[in-house]
């Protein structure tokens, strides 16, 4: 990873982090907010809910007030008082009750028991408790019907002024589904109403019943949701809260408050449900998270191009400086860093600049050295190697010369052998100089394709007789399965690696093992000639392959610097590895061939 | 002297006025208003007026001559013959004939049959049956047995509603039914021309008619009698014209006799007739009023809780049905005896019809149409299905087979019932025949005041 790249990744992921972190300590709050406003909402509705409902048991307070006020019903209580007779007006109470839009309306005489009942007209003449509770306001009762069903209702107990001893006016409104559908709900309030089943029905009381739960549209939709809330106020008596989710969308949810109506007795008759929408406050929120995660992406994304341009300025310097580096390593001397500003980075591409001309200066005295040196080496060698053949040749010539003097029978056999030394030195001359002039002239390979198998093969077959007869050296194979295909020329690696064999050769004389093998490394094919002689040096190691360098008696020098240019020419790489008295191993890597 | 003269001339005028508005008037159309079909089976006003019976009961209770003028029975009530009086025509002008009366009285009587067969001979009915019918006469007075004609003398189509009685049909529209009187009827001619009877209008608003003097009759309801006398109405009333009982099944749930009887001793009937008829009935346990079998204080109306609940022991009754008209007077009734019912252990629902043939329980009004005792037990047995009439021909008799049917409790009496109208002042000499329906024919219209 690039030093760009590293930067953008460590800008980015800070600002990233940093923006999410922002983000989520905005939501989290804003999510706080909301509940607390949402709870604030439900208290404040729920309350004015309350409100409303006692406002309704006062109407029907005073419509009970206002009937017993009316002198129609009075001259009815005055007749019933005065005649002791009742039947007449069996059939008043719901004429009553329609006229003041009550639902239930019972007259009850002073001994409890009822005249006439507007919801079960056959009852008369049977008791009413609810009767005893006059001048009290507006209660909770449960009424029975004639269909045997049962009805919630508000009642109040009202004495029909003037009639001694008092007749008295029983009138209700229904808390059904009706009575719900009247009360004015905020948008997003839902009201219900759980009827708890009388005592006696075949329901448990606190056990909780779908088919008792009405809404102001009829049964509720997911009724069983409200089981739980709805126990719990009747088992505790008191007003219950919970968030209750209705689809398990949590668009979908309510806070739903139940409040738990009770009778004057305490026991409760019924739970009033209020359930406030969420939906809205889900919305706003999702809409604020929606904004929020626009925002936290464009400022990311913002933040990704700002690292992207901060990455680039403060990595750009650098890059020109490593590109500089690797151009200088590469072998570009003139390769230069831009020195822009006067910050680290600029003193430091001076400080570069400065440093590569000084190597290269440096570097240009060394080669000039090195060149000296050659020179020197091959004047040093050239001289050597030529002086040995001049010797004998000056003493042939001195040996011909004393020998003149001789008979010519003997001069003639001196001149003979003489001769013939000074034409064998004068070959063995052009050997040497033949050596020389094949280092300098080093032709071009021709490359085919070929298995490293058959190259090794072949090293093997030419010198394996000779290496088992007089030095008594085993030659030993190691080659992979797998093909080895290499893209050289033959002639040239087959040249390289038999000199090769032949310093091992020679560095076994008195016998010893001789190993050959091939072997695919990665994308590379790797040969190895060791041999088991003396070893080098580490100082032998360092300068094996340069030219005229040997090891040897009567060597030029220039076997393994052919080796290397051989090697090299074909993209290739050569390494020995050796330890003194443990031989020595020659490395050759070349590039596999591609399919 | 001169001055008595004025006075007494004055008198005499005055005197002359009255008379001449109290005499009979022939002519005028009486008008009548109704609230159910007064075609209705069997006691729908317009019957009384368009058929006649073979028989028909006075408002002494005795049997009159009808379209028969005279019967005789064999020794043991197994056979009756009717002689048919001669000369009637039906208002088609078809004469009546034994084979006419023996095919309308097929007709009418398809099932329970007081006879086992009826069948003409010359100018007679002759029925005959297995069981004695000591009370045939009587019963052929019924509105169950009034003649119609079924088929023409040609043997064409009949038309409907052709009987021989004072009025015949005119027209029919819209809920308005309007009889001319029978010129040539056997019984005379009625003294109105016509009769109007405007039929479903509520109580309520035939009272307001009569009010604003747009109707002459009405119908007053018992448990309204109370309301019209205070409202200074002129109401006729006949006492005992209905009963009203409960029928008990004696199939399905209350197959229990014991059942049966813990119902009986439930039923409250004291507030029924105090305060939902408003003290117009009177409370009876018996099937005969008190007035006419002078033996009905013998069956106890006062309720027994306890005996209620030691009769059922224990046993828990399925949900019973009780079927009730739907006027609201009789739903009340019915949801009152339901509330009896329940505090003895039964668990009852009204519905909305006394048609329903499924009914555990039944609430009915049994028309009382007058007769002697006998006959009377015979119309209220066979109007509650039984089949075995009474043959009781004493008091003592009559009790007993009164008492072992309501030992069965598969009827339980419960108030007899008025039955009342009231009148315009333009209506003279209307009375109220034994079954307690107007008799319109002998009915007149004064001058209007």
């Amino acid at each position: 990873m690039s030093l760009r790249q590293r930067l953008l990744l460590l800008f980015s992921l800070t600002v990233a982090a940093a923006v999410a972190a922002v983000a989520w300590t905005v939501l989290v709050r804003i999510r706080h907010v909301f509940e607390q406003r949402d709870q604030e909402e439900t208290t404040l509705f729920v309350s004015q809910f309350q409100r409303e409902f006692q406002h309704r048991s006062a109407e029907t307070a005073a419509a009970v007030d206002r009937l017993a006020s009316t002198e129609h019903v009075r001259a009815i209580a005055f007749e019933i008082v005065q005649s002791g007779d009742a039947a007449p007006y069996l059939t008043e109470a719901p004429v009553l009750a329609q006229e003041s839009q009550l639902d239930f309306l019972e007259i009850i005489t002073p001994d409890g028991n009822v005249v006439s009942s507007a919801q079960w007209p056959a009852r008369f003449g049977y008791p009413e408790p609810a009767a005893k509770e006059t001048g009290q306001a507006a209660f909770l009762k449960r009424e029975d019907l004639p269909d045997g069903s049962t009805a919630l209702g508000l009642f109040a107990v009202r004495s029909i002024h003037g009639a001694e001893p008092s007749i008295r006016l029983v009138g209700g409104r229904r808390v059904d589904r009706q009575f719900l559908a009247d009360l004015p709900v905020a948008p997003g309030m839902q009201v219900a109403l759980y009827s708890v089943p009388p005592p006696g029905a075949n329901a448990t009381q606190n056990a909780f019943d779908t088919k008792q739960l009405v809404g102001t549209a009829g049964d509720l939709p997911d009724a069983e949701r409200y089981g739980s809330l709805v126990e719990s106020a009747l088992k505790t008596g008191q007003q219950q809260t919970a968030l209750i989710d209705l689809t398990g969308q949590r668009e979908n949810s309510a806070n739903v408050t139940a409040i738990p109506l009770k009778d004057q007795a305490g026991n409760v008759l019924a739970v009033l449900l209020v359930a406030l929408s969420r939906a809205g406050m889900v919305e706003a929120q999702q809409h604020i998270r929606a904004i929020a995660y626009g925002v936290a992406s464009g400022g990311i994304l913002l933040a990704i191009a700002f690292s992207l341009w901060i990455a680039a300025r403060v990595s750009r310097p650098i890059e020109q400086l490593a590109h500089a580096a690797e151009e200088v390593a590469a072998g570009n001397w003139d390769a230069r860093a831009p020195e822009q500003g006067n910050d680290e980075i600029g003193k430091l591409a001076r400080s570069f600049n400065h440093m590569t001309a000084q190597l290269a200066t440096q570097r240009e005295q060394l080669v000039q050295s090195e060149r000296v040196a050659a020179w020197r080496e091959l004047a040093r060698r050239l001289a050597h190697e030529l002086k040995n053949p001049l010797f004998p040749l000056q003493l042939t010539v001195e040996n011909l010369v004393r020998a003149r003097a001789l008979p010519e029978s003997e001069f003639d056999e001196v001149f003979r052998e003489s001769t013939a030394t000074l034409g064998a030195e004068i070959a063995n001359l052009k050997t040497i100089i033949g050596r020389f002039s094949d280092f300098s002239k080093m032709p071009k390979p021709e490359l085919e394709r070929i298995d490293a198998k058959d190259v090794l093969e072949r090293v093997r077959s030419l010198y394996q007789a000779t290496a088992a007869g007089e030095a008594q050296i085993d030659f030993v194979l190691h080659i992979a399965r797998d093909p080895m295909p290499l893209m050289v020329d033959p002639e040239l690696l087959h040249r390289a690696l038999s000199n090769l064999v032949l310093n091992a050769m020679d560095a076994m004389p008195n016998g010893g093992q001789l190993t050959l093998a091939a072997q695919p490394v990665e994308d590379k094919i790797e040969l190895r000639i060791a041999d088991t002689g003396q070893g080098l040096t580490p100082e032998e190691c360092e300068r094996l392959f340069t030219p005229y360098y040997t090891t040897k008696l009567h060597g030029t020098g220039l076997g393994l610097a052919i080796v290397q240019s051989v090697v090299n020419d074909h993209g290739g790489t050569i390494a020995v590895e050796s330890h003194t008295g443990s031989g020595a191993t020659f490395i050759i890597t070349l590039p596999k061939a591609t399919a | 002297m001169f001055r008595r003269f004025a006075i007494s001339c004055v008198l005499l005028l005055v005197a002359l006025q009255s008379g001449a508005r109290t005499r009979p008037h022939y002519g005028g159309t009486l008008r009548i208003e109704t609230e159910g079909d007064p075609w209705q089976q069997p006691s729908g006003i317009a019957r009384r007026l368009v058929y006649d019976g073979l028989t028909r009961i006075d408002a002494a209770g005795s049997v009159q001559s009808a379209l028969a003028t005279g019967w005789e029975a064999d020794s043991g009530n197994h056979r009756w013959e009717f002689h048919l009086r001669p000369v009637v025509h039906f208002h088609d002008g078809s004469s009546l004939t034994a084979a006419a009366v023996v095919a309308s009285l097929n007709l009418s009587c398809t099932a329970n049959c007081p006879w086992s067969a009826v069948h003409a001979v010359g100018s007679s009915i002759v029925f005959t049956n297995d069981a004695p019918m000591p009370n045939l006469p009587a019963l052929l007075a019924g509105d169950d047995f009034l003649i119609e004609a079924v088929g023409s003398a040609e043997g064409s189509a009949p038309q409907a509603n052709v009987g021989t009685g004072a009025f015949q049909v005119a027209s029919s529209a819209s809920g308005q039914l309007a009889l001319k009187a029978n010129e040539a009827g056997w019984q005379g001619r009625p003294f109105a021309d016509t009769i109007e009877i405007r039929s479903h209008r509520a109580v309520r608003d035939q009272w307001l008619d009569l009010s604003l003097g747009k109707t002459d009759v009405v119908e007053v309801p018992a448990e309204l009698i109370r309301q019209a006398q205070q409202q200074k109405m002129v109401v006729v009333v006949a006492p005992a014209a209905e009963l009203l009982a409960v029928q008990v099944s004696e199939t399905g749930a209350l197959s229990n006799p014991q059942l049966r009887a813990a119902i009986a001793c439930s039923v409250d009937r004291a507030p029924l007739a105090n305060v939902i008829f408003q003290k117009q009935g009177e409370a009876v346990a018996s099937v005969l009023p008190q007035s006419l079998s002078g033996d009905a204080f013998l069956f106890p109306v006062d309720r027994d809780l306890n005996k209620s609940h030691a009769l059922r022991g224990g046993l828990t009754a399925p949900a019973l049905t009780f079927a009730a008209d739907t006027d609201a007077i009789m739903q009340l009734a019915a949801q009152r005896i339901v509330l009896n019912l329940r505090e003895a252990g039964f668990n009852a629902t009204v519905t909305g019809t006394a048609a329903t043939q499924h009914a555990d329980l039944t609430l009915r009004r049994i028309p009382l149409q007058g007769g002697s005792s006998s006959a009377v037990l015979d119309q209220v047995l066979r109007a509650a299905g039984e089949t075995q009439l009474g043959t009781a021909s004493n008091p003592a008799a009559l009790y007993k087979a009164e008492h072992t049917f309501l030992e069965q409790h598969t009827l339980i009496p419960l108030v007899d019932l008025p039955r009342a109208y009231a009148l315009g002042p333009r209506v003279r000499d209307l009375h109220l025949n034994a079954g307690g329906m107007p008799d319109l024919a002998d009915a007149s219209l004064g001058d209007t005041p």
